[in-house]
């Protein structure tokens, strides 16, 4: 067993906006406070297993413009950011652990251009960016790669709360800097349900990701499914998370939670399959003016075996078992307002159920419960059942 | 000589065979080019004769029987990767983690049927052995060490079946690991030629290290190469083939040439981009007459450890190193192949090919003269080249028809054997084709 205390996922948020313009910052200083990872058994993903790697210290820092024609809401963002593909960042969902599909389910940290219209209920996204994964959290994008990769996502609201999303992507060589490597097609369809009011919230996430590897012909196919839910009540939040996702096996390095960054070369050692059931818990937040601290517990029972091809994995080599648990106890610490969604931007961003979207509205003033029609759909406020 | 009259002859000696005559029939070149069939120089390196082009072979492809099995020495606490062998011991490394680390050198004695392990050596520092070499005097083992900061370490082989750390030879420029160590001659002295991984956004590398005194290696060279990797390399009479993966194969004068390029100042000769890329490793193949033409070079696609694998043969003609072109190529549906041995003497190719097994492929005669129904027309290079399979040149399949997982890394042909090393099971010892 092995017990590990951090400050995990600590960030600075920030917007900016005048007239059509808009910036969108998130530093993020996980390089700092955990360099070793967070212990996350099935986590995979820029030289890290069986640990969520630390992500890049500019997360996000895009500089926009918006603007509506004929009822069209259009956007065009440019910077290091989200691309278009997928589902929020799991730093915004309900539970700290992240899901072991966030590198099938999310692109993130690329140099990127992104454009997106809104019509009425449907949402269309296209972007163009770097290919490259982040090799650390300091180190800078492959710029000279910009456009060798693309994502497109579309997004249509049939009802109030609910949330329909369907996305594609190709990524050169995302493991290879320089390059040569593996390239992935990817896609993603997800079903999202989000009913807050100023003192519930009642979420819900079903989701089918995929992601073919391949070079030379040769394809390694990655699947997932994952289904999460929340529901809030009186400020406590009890959620459920179902997920299988495939795991592409990697040497590994002395540190059995590293791999090589990168590969020696394009083969992998096979893939397993791994089937996790979170139940998290969190209590009443306390609250001193914009500073609020709320306990959460997780728990995770966790099943690794093979997957297809299984290649050289073998659970009980590796861990000694094939089932895990896995406990989560801390504190989420939070001064002010936090993104309430991370991987949209501009006309990209879905308006809360009530508020209409109107040009430049995404960035406005922070929705606060009790100002009414300040509403701010891209920013979770310190109102009940906020994380 | 009159295309439609070389096919003519060619069907004959086909007919020939099926009557039960000697499988090989000498035939004319059915490819009117480069006829000459004088000694070869080139003015780039007018020290190697490429010898005598030699006769082109007519084939009669059919299912290659099975090789046969002698024997199999187990390693199941860790996975076997390369094998050499010398006399009567095998030395094999091992590879990543299974139960235990890749940290280990297993020494087999090899003179019966089975392998027996009788010794092994414990690598500290090592997460992976991927490469071990014999000197060709016998006195050396030298052995690559990855992902701890790479090394290579010279044992002293006074005691065969007992090797005695002599020296460890490591520096930033072998970070992270070396993936492979040729070793081999130049003018007399004994070199190793290092093959380091990537680091994160520092190059792959060639370093080549003067082992003239084993017991104090001295690196005299160093060179960022391959695209994105390079894995390997062949030394033989003062020229290097270097395998730089997408970005082909390079020939570098070493000192062969007698044109002043030597181990601390190499020079480039020529380049070729093999199809599909992903050039791992190379063997410049002299055959039984002299002649010195052509390298095989094995590509390495991405595969499933344990399950699968992809990855051709291409056959290169160096005749012109300046201008090497490739002429032929050797493919195995769904596998893949790996590291190469050649039994020059009878002219077989023995090639790992991983969960494929051992290819055993006949490579006498004029590798790049075929018939236009053995020619195969490759869009991604946009080039025409010989099929071996079509034209019979798989002679013998190894491994295969055991019925259990096999994943062979390499192979070593010593005097009438293949020892097989297997990444799943250990050591295989295999009859050679006759």
């Amino acid at each position: 067993m092995l017990t590990e205390g951090y400050l995990t996922q600590p960030m600075f948020m920030a917007h900016a906006g005048w007239r059509s313009l808009h910036g969108v910052l998130t530093l993020n200083f996980e390089g700092l406070t955990q360099s070793r990872g967070e212990l996350s058994t099935g986590a995979y993903g820029e030289g890290y297993v069986d640990r969520r790697h630390p992500h890049a210290y500019v997360h996000e820092l895009l500089a926009g413009v918006e603007d509506s024609i004929r009822g069209t809401h259009l956007s065009l963002y440019a910077g290091r950011g989200f691309a278009p593909f997928g589902s929020d960042d799991p730093m915004v969902r309900p539970f700290e652990k992240y899901p072991v599909n966030h590198h099938l389910a999310q692109i993130l940290e690329r140099v990127l251009v992104v454009s997106a219209a809104r019509i009425g209920p449907v949402i269309g996204e296209f972007g163009v960016f770097n290919g490259d994964e982040p090799l650390s959290p300091g180190s800078p994008p492959k710029y000279s790669r910009f456009g060798d990769s693309w994502s497109s996502r579309l997004t249509v609201l049939p009802a109030r709360y609910v949330e329909l999303s369907a996305s594609v992507a190709r990524v050169k060589s995302p493991e290879l800097p320089d390059g040569h490597g593996l390239d992935q097609n990817k896609s993603d369809v997800y079903a999202r349900y989000d009913h807050r009011t100023n003192d519930s919230r009642v979420y819900g996430l079903a989701e089918w990701a995929h992601t073919n590897e391949h070079a030379s012909g040769v394809s390694t196919s990655l699947g997932s499914f994952l289904g999460e839910a929340a529901v809030c009540k009186r400020d406590v939040m009890a959620g459920a998370r179902i997920e299988g996702a495939d795991r592409p096996e990697e040497e590994r390095l002395d540190d059995p939670f590293r791999t090589p960054r990168p590969a020696s070369d394009l083969s992998n050692l096979g893939v397993s399959r791994w089937t996790t059931l979170t139940l998290a818990l969190s209590a009443p937040r306390f609250l001193a003016k914009s500073f609020s601290a709320r306990p959460f517990v997780e728990v995770a029972r966790i099943h690794a075996g093979p997957g297809d091809p299984p290649g050289l994995f073998d659970a009980e080599l590796r861990y000694g078992t094939s089932w895990m648990w896995m406990y989560s106890v801390g504190v989420r610490l939070k001064v002010g307002m936090i993104h309430d969604r991370m991987g949209r931007y501009g006309a990209a961003v879905v308006p809360e159920p009530g508020t209409r979207a109107h040009p430049n509205e995404s960035h406005n003033m922070p929705g606060m419960a009790s100002m009414p029609g300040m509403s701010m759909p891209n920013h979770s406020t310190n109102a009940a059942c906020t994380l | 000589m009159d295309r439609r009259l070389s096919v003519r002859v060619a069907a004959l000696a086909v007919g020939l065979c099926g009557c039960g005559s000697d499988k090989l029939v000498i035939v004319s070149p059915t490819d009117t080019t480069n006829l000459t069939n004088e000694p070869l120089t080139s003015p780039a390196c007018p020290a190697v004769n490429f010898g005598k082009r030699p006769a082109a072979l007519s084939l009669t492809a059919s299912t290659p029987p099975a090789l046969q099995v002698l024997g199999m020495g187990s390693e199941t606490g860790r996975y076997t990767a390369e094998v050499a062998a010398r006399a009567t011991t095998a030395y094999t490394t091992t590879w990543g983690t299974r139960s235990a680390v890749g940290n280990k050198i297993d020494i087999w004695d090899v003179s019966g049927s089975t392998p027996t392990l009788v010794d092994s050596v414990i690598v500290a520092n090592a997460t992976t052995l991927g490469d071990v070499a014999v000197s060709d005097d016998g006195k050396l083992l030298v052995v690559a060490t990855e992902r701890s900061g790479g090394s290579i370490v010279v044992f002293d082989l006074t005691d065969p079946r007992h090797p005695r750390q002599l020296s460890r030879f490591t520096n930033q420029d072998t970070d992270p690991g070396v993936h492979t160590a040729e070793i081999g001659r130049v003018n007399g002295r004994l070199y190793a030629f290092l093959a380091i991984d990537p680091l994160g956004s520092i190059h792959a590398k060639l370093v080549i290290v003067d082992l003239g005194d084993p017991a104090n290696p001295q690196q005299v060279y160093s060179k960022a190469a391959g695209n994105p990797f390079v894995h390997d390399t062949f030394l033989r009479d003062g020229l290097l083939f270097v395998a730089l993966w997408d970005d082909g194969i390079e020939i570098w004068d070493v000192g062969g040439c007698g044109s002043g390029a030597s181990p601390s100042a190499p020079r480039v000769l020529g380049n070729l981009h093999t199809v599909g890329g992903q050039a791992h490793n190379i063997w410049w193949y002299h055959d039984a007459s002299g002649g010195k033409r052509f390298a095989f070079v094995g590509q390495e696609s991405p595969g499933v450890i344990g399950s699968s694998s992809a990855g051709d043969i291409h056959v290169v003609d160096i005749s012109d190193p300046t201008a090497p072109q490739e002429v032929a190529f050797y493919h195995v549906d769904g596998a893949g192949t790996h590291n190469f041995s050649v039994d020059e003497a009878n002219g077989v190719l023995y090639a790992a090919y991983y969960n494929g097994g051992v290819r055993a492929i006949d490579v006498r005669g004029d590798l790049k003269t075929c018939l236009p129904s053995q020619k195969n027309f490759t869009s991604t290079g946009n080039i025409t080249r010989c099929d071996f399979r079509l034209m019979g040149r798989e002679i013998g399949v190894g491994l295969v028809e055991l019925n259990r997982g096999v994943y062979v890394w390499g192979v070593q042909y010593l005097a009438g054997t293949i020892y097989a090393s297997d990444m799943v099971n250990g050591i295989w010892k295999l009859k050679a084709v006759k």
